[in-house]
């Protein structure tokens, strides 16, 4: 069955482009282009998946993410963008987005994430991945639980293969675990993503008036 | 003009707010303020009208209700300070008709109309005061006089103030806007025009946006003038990495983990790497390079990767030196170690590896 998904981006070219891209692979139901229309679309739509730009005229993705996510826990967000900005992903992150894609995308990769992302797992770009590597590397902790503020070697590992450019399939066969590990390794980095006290993940929630 | 406004605080109130209404705009405590009205309020009972004056305006009722209110407050007041009536009568004539001047912009804009009306009532009640003679007054009148010059001179002060301020932000905003047009200018409306130039070149195309994309993006969110390289490991590259692609038409996607000046060791990661880069770009036969910066507080780390064909080592021709000599060779005398892995059909990843200097 093809996945619904819902297209929240400000500009219609971009939006144009991501219909004619993911062709008929999903069956993206809607579109919207402010946090407003976004939220009252999502609810009456309740689409499998939510692809989700970072910034948008009236505020950011993360501001749908929370206006949406206490109705409909079943619809999943992928964030799509081409903010290089660190502290702008992990927002989105941080508020329950599932992964974070850049917009240069190819439509058969986006079709992927998307089948990825309503199947519950993490997708990670290599930005990404240097991203929350960066952002767990040092710094102090603010307290609170130290499993979830600290990154185990294997996390760490499949991080770095992921911003290496691997893919699962490859990090699995090079350190010999099945997808499915690599799989449940990289949702473990997005749940301390999410959780986590960390100074640095703390400081950018807090910026962004996610706490 | 606009008047200041407040509302009456429905939390804190005694009667009906006014004095907590106040003391909130003000950010002063409400006692004090009530402790103003209670004394005013012993000056003939002028606190207890000016109260209900304020009353009025706050809610919004017609300004006129609550002019004249304030207008008896005052009147009040001057009385039980030990005025004449007379006096009174004039300062209030005055006061009336500066309200009534400034109710119609007359000295805040230049442009705005003069309000007649307004400065006949003062007129009137200069001529009141002045003329009515008596102790008092002689005290007073140069007083009132030159308290209503101030009263018409203060607000014309503010006014031109504000308006040096409010120029001095357009202007800040009209150079910043500048700025921006001639970096649009320089870089997006130049690559735009090479676009479309060369727009049966798909890979042209493609390279000029992903150059122009990335030169963007450092000014925007990384804050780094363009050109400066030097100043990081990532900028320097990302400079790299845009050469590679304008060459040789591949993509090069750049993920980092941390950042850190270039300095000597650091430098040889930076064209080791872009040999890396480009040696992925002639002879892998893919259209994108994968390239991750790490940087730890001891060892600077760079890795260079591609899903391209791969090959056999020991089946490079000894006189290809760019392997030996440009990669391991200028790492290992940077005192850093390189590693290339691949099999043929299986892609290549060159591994770059520094310690930082003791710094």
């Amino acid at each position: 069955m093809k996945r619904r998904v819902v297209l929240v981006d400000d500009h219609d070219l971009f939006l144009a482009g991501v219909r004619a891209e993911l062709g008929d692979r999903v069956d993206v139901v809607g579109q919207a282009g402010t946090v407003a229309a976004a939220v009252a679309l999502i609810k009456e739509l309740d689409p499998d998946v939510v692809l989700l730009d970072v910034h948008l005229p009236d505020g950011s993705g993360d501001a749908i993410i929370n206006q949406v996510a206490p109705e409909r826990p079943g619809v999943r967000f992928l964030a799509l963008s081409v903010s290089d900005a660190a502290e702008d992903v992990i927002a989105v992150i941080r508020a329950g987005a599932r992964g974070y894609v850049t917009k240069t995308i190819s439509g058969e990769e986006l079709a992927a994430a998307i089948e990825q992302v309503a199947n519950g797992d993490a997708v990670f770009s290599p930005r990404l991945a240097g991203f929350v590597l960066d952002a767990f590397r040092a710094g102090d902790r603010v307290g609170g639980d130290a499993e979830l503020d600290e990154l185990t070697p294997r996390e760490r590992e499949v991080l770095q293969l992921i911003a290496r450019g691997y893919m699962y399939k490859e990090i699995a066969a090079r350190l010999h675990l099945s997808v499915k590990t690599v799989e449940s390794h990289v949702s473990n980095v997005l749940r301390k993503l999410q959780l986590s006290t960390r100074h640095e993940l703390a400081r950018w929630a807090t910026e962004h008036r996610l706490i | 003009m606009p008047l200041p406004t407040f509302a009456p605080s429905s939390d804190e109130r005694v009667i009906a707010g006014v004095c907590a209404g106040i003391a909130q705009t003000l950010a002063v405590d409400p006692t004090l303020v009530r402790l103003v009205f209670a004394l005013l309020a012993l000056a003939g009972g002028a606190g207890i009208i000016l109260y209900l004056a304020l009353w009025a305006y706050s809610r919004k009722m017609s300004v006129w209700v609550a002019a004249v209110l304030a207008l008896v407050a005052g009147s009040l007041l001057l009385g039980a300070l030990g005025l004449s009536d007379r006096s009174v009568l004039g300062i209030a004539l005055i006061a009336a008709g500066l309200a009534l001047a400034w109710r119609r912009g007359g000295s805040f804009r230049p442009d705005a109309p003069l309000s007649y009306g307004g400065v006949a009532l003062a007129a009137v009640g200069a001529v009141v005061l002045l003329s009515g003679g008596g102790t008092s007054s002689a005290v007073l009148a140069p007083g009132a006089v030159a308290g209503a010059l101030l009263l018409i001179a203060g607000p014309l002060v503010w006014r031109l103030a504000l308006d040096r301020d409010a120029e001095r932000t357009a202007r800040i905003r009209s150079d910043e806007r500048s700025d921006v047009a001639a970096r649009v200018h320089d870089s997006v409306l130049q690559t735009l025009a090479l676009i479309q130039r060369h727009a049966n070149e798909p890979r042209r195309v493609a390279s000029l946006a992903r150059r122009q994309e990335r030169e963007l993006r450092g000014w925007l969110y990384a804050d780094q003038p363009i050109g400066d390289e030097s100043a990081s490991l990532v900028a320097a590259l990302s400079a790299a990495a845009g050469d590679v692609e304008d060459l040789h038409g591949v993509r090069v996607e750049i993920a980092s983990a941390g950042d850190c000046p270039v300095d000597g060791p650091v430098g040889a990661v930076v064209l080791a790497a872009r040999e890396a880069m480009t040696n992925a770009a002639k002879f892998a036969g893919v259209e994108e390079i994968d390239v991750y910066v790490e940087v730890t507080d001891e060892e600077v780390s760079v890795f260079v990767r591609d899903r391209g064909s791969g090959f056999d080592r020991s089946a490079v021709p000894a006189d290809r030196r760019g392997l030996v000599e440009s990669i391991e060779g200028r790492l290992e005398r940077a005192g850093g170690r390189a590693a290339v892995v691949t099999t043929p059909g299986g892609g290549t990843e060159v591994e770059l590896h520094v310690k930082r200097s003791a710094s």
